[in-house]
């Protein structure tokens, strides 16, 4: 299947749940959902089309709210699935039910952005150090991180 | 007479620890690496790369050391019996290279461990390694 | 009586210095469970704050192998931003330094897996060869590790006729060696009857935990982002993507040493339809608000950027996703129910890095008295259980 068909068979079938599809550069098409029927979207991309490649989740952070994009591609093209979410109460579903190999993007957004992901099988963290503090979250732009001094082996 | 021979077997058959200490790319790991293959042969040298601190006399670190890897850097520099060498491999374990201003990676090794030599680049070449590990046996001479 | 493993930590690439926990019965794994965050840099933050052009060279330093893969992935993905369309020429040449690079790390792992079941002869072969490939590396871009070719609009240093002729010649020394390992592993039962078997992936599985790249070939998918969702020149050459369905280790090296051929393939054809031209056009400064996803196939697999530009100097967001990291689940699903004595070669078989091989292993000292061992000990249980197997196990063969 070409691009053009798959959108606009996406178009019609998922027109209740999604918004704003639309072919933003070659192979690559972009939609709109939000956040309650993301997991719908994502059965229904994976079942009807065989969309089922996450490439990965890349978190946002626009100020008022968190912009959540997933990456999923066959061997036709690539579908980017945004969410928005609002700052105050950033919480997203989990899409492991649908994808289980998302289970390490969406650990990932939890550490880096302080997301709540709901019913993830696994909520540990996982990239930052055992020691690091509550509540900081690197990936935030009103983040900012002051380098301690250092010390000068030899020096004074 | 003991103490000779041990101190005559350390210069002859430096035993080496390489350390990644976390935060780099992983390109000064494979120029260690190739420079103990047949091409470069550390070898020669007497240099054997061991898997365990125990058994070594020389701990090479590369990279940066991350935060999670802070205090598991400092166990196995401490595993390693006296008298033991640090050497900081390339520009990351030197300086931090790129890494420097992050907020997980302490800026070189030298913030952590003592370091009898520094070997510059990023990678550095198998040969200055080879020389970097010369230089330090003769200092111990 | 069960007992716990760890393996680890030490792993570099990206966020992937790794400790593995396992849950032992006796010798079979029961269940694995991974922590990383021993080498996060923090470089998503870090491209925050740098320009673009300053992003090419930290980009570089992700990874020490597949360093050409992450500049390639995030300048594509900058250009389309730019809306700037690369030189040919250096388009071209890009792509020539992208299968050298395949070419030196898939050397490099079939040295690793030869090492890790056994066969210390042939790494000691492959990574000799692998200096030949360096060799060339190094004369084009002046260095062995961070070529640091890529640039916007093109590359930064040619190709000549001198270098062509040199090239081309290496690479039939490449190809001679490369068919006597195919010899070599085809009579050599050891290899065979070690690998086959190890690592069961299944083909569902592969899809479900999204693997990427040898793995998931090996399972029998077809996935390659270089026929999928060609990037620079690679409509235009032609090559097969190599798959296999036997889903364990011996599949995943199958799958390497086809891929290995059709690289030589592509080189040459590269080499002999070079175009004239400039090889790299001027780039603006500035990047118009947009957002890209860029994919790039590395020697490990699908590597992935996504970039997001707000018009100034410096890229608002810089995502990056690497190969490895795709890998991990199945991994975890590889490993269960295996051996431990083949936990070495099912962790070498998605290509982490090679340093990781050369790390501790340790036995966390849990309640129920733990012990401790280490990587070498690992490695030669591994070797032990490469000499109890039935050779004259029918159902193995070397799939050439
Ligand atoms: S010095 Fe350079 S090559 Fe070495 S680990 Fe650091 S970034 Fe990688």
């Amino acid at each position: 299947m070409n691009p053009e068909t798959i959108l606009a068979k996406i178009q019609g079938d998922l027109a209740a749940c999604i918004q704003d599809a639309a072919l933003v550069a070659p192979r690559r098409i972009q939609l709109k959902a939000r956040p309650e029927q993301l997991t719908a979207v994502l059965a229904r991309l994976k079942e009807t089309f065989g969309i089922a490649h996450l490439g990965t989740i890349s978190g946002v952070d626009l100020g008022e709210n968190f912009e959540v994009i997933y990456h999923l591609s066959n061997a036709d093209v690539t579908v980017s699935v945004r969410i928005l979410t609002p700052r105050r109460d950033p919480r997203i579903p989990s899409v492991c039910p649908v994808i289980p190999g998302a289970i390490l993007y969406e650990r990932e957004l939890q550490d880096m952005f302080g997301l709540v992901v709901e019913n993830i099988p696994d909520p540990r963290p996982m990239l930052l150090c055992d020691d690091w503090p509550e509540g900081q979250f690197p990936l935030r732009k009103d983040w900012k991180f002051e380098r301690p001094a250092e010390i000068i082996p030899g020096g004074k | 007479m003991i103490e000779r021979l041990v101190h005559w077997s350390r210069v002859k058959s430096p035993w080496v620890l390489h350390l990644n200490a976390g935060g780099g790319c992983n390109g000064c790991d494979i120029e260690i690496l190739a420079a103990l293959m047949p091409r470069f042969d550390l070898e020669r040298f007497g240099v054997q790369l061991k898997g365990t601190p125990r058994h070594a006399d020389v701990m090479i670190c590369t990279g940066a050391i991350t935060l999670q890897n802070r205090d598991r850097v400092l166990r196995v520099y401490e595993q390693v019996p006296e008298p033991k060498f640090g050497v900081a491999a390339g520009a990351c374990a030197r300086a931090g290279c790129v890494y420097r201003g992050s907020y997980h990676t302490l800026v070189g090794i030298d913030q952590l461990l003592p370091v009898n030599a520094y070997v510059p680049g990023c990678p550095f070449r198998p040969a200055a390694l080879i020389d970097a590990v010369v230089k330090l046996l003769n200092s111990v001479k | 009586m069960e007992y716990k493993v760890s393996l680890g930590p030490q792993h570099p690439a990206l966020h992937e210095a790794i400790s593995l926990r396992m849950t032992l019965d006796g010798e079979v794994i029961r269940d694995a469970d991974l922590k990383l965050g021993y080498s996060h840099r923090g470089i998503e933050k870090l491209a925050e704050e740098r320009s673009y052009i300053q992003n090419i060279y930290l980009t570089e330093r992700i990874c020490g192998i597949c360093s050409h893969s992450h500049t390639t992935c995030f300048t594509q993905g900058v250009e389309q931003l730019m809306e700037l369309v690369p030189a040919r020429r250096g388009l071209y040449i890009r792509t020539l330094i992208a299968e050298l690079e395949r070419v030196h790390s898939h050397l490099l792992w079939l040295g690793v897996a030869g090492q890790e079941s056994g066969f210390e002869s042939f790494f000691m072969y492959t990574w000799r060869d692998r200096e030949v490939v360096l060799d060339i590396l190094e004369w084009i871009s002046g260095n062995r590790v961070h070529y640091a070719m890529n640039t916007f609009g093109g590359v930064r240093r040619d190709v000549d006729e001198l270098q062509k002729k040199k090239i081309l010649d290496s690479l039939g020394l490449l190809k001679k060696r490369t068919d006597y390992y195919l010899n070599l592993a085809a009579s050599e039962p050891t290899f065979v009857g070690r690998l086959a078997g190890v690592g069961k992936l299944s083909r569902q599985q592969a899809i479900d935990l999204c693997a990427v790249g040898p793995t998931l070939r090996a399972s029998g998918v077809p996935m390659d982002v270089r026929k999928d969702d060609p990037y620079a020149v690679y409509d235009e050459i032609p090559f097969e993507v190599s798959t296999a369905d036997s889903c364990d280790v011996l599949g995943r090296a199958v799958v390497r040493v086809k891929e290995l051929i059709q690289s030589y393939h592509i080189i040459e054809y590269i080499l002999n339809n070079l175009p004239a031209g400039p090889f790299k056009v001027k780039a603006p400064r500035k990047v118009k608000p947009n957002e890209v996803y860029s994919r790039y196939e590395a020697p490990r697999g699908e590597n992935v950027h996504y970039i997001r530009s707000n018009g100034s100097e410096k890229p608002e967001r810089l995502k990056v996703r690497a190969p490895t990291l795709a890998n991990y689940p199945a991994t975890i699903a590889m490993l269960k129910n295996g051996f431990i004595a083949d936990i070495p070669l099912i962790f070498a078989a998605i290509d982490p890095c090679i340093c990781c091989a050369e790390r501790l292993v340790q036995l966390d000292d849990v309640r129920g008295g733990g012990r401790v061992l280490r990587f070498s000990e690992l490695r030669a249980m591994a070797n032990e259980r490469a000499k109890k197997i039935d050779y004259t196990k029918k159902d193995i063969a070397w799939p050439f």
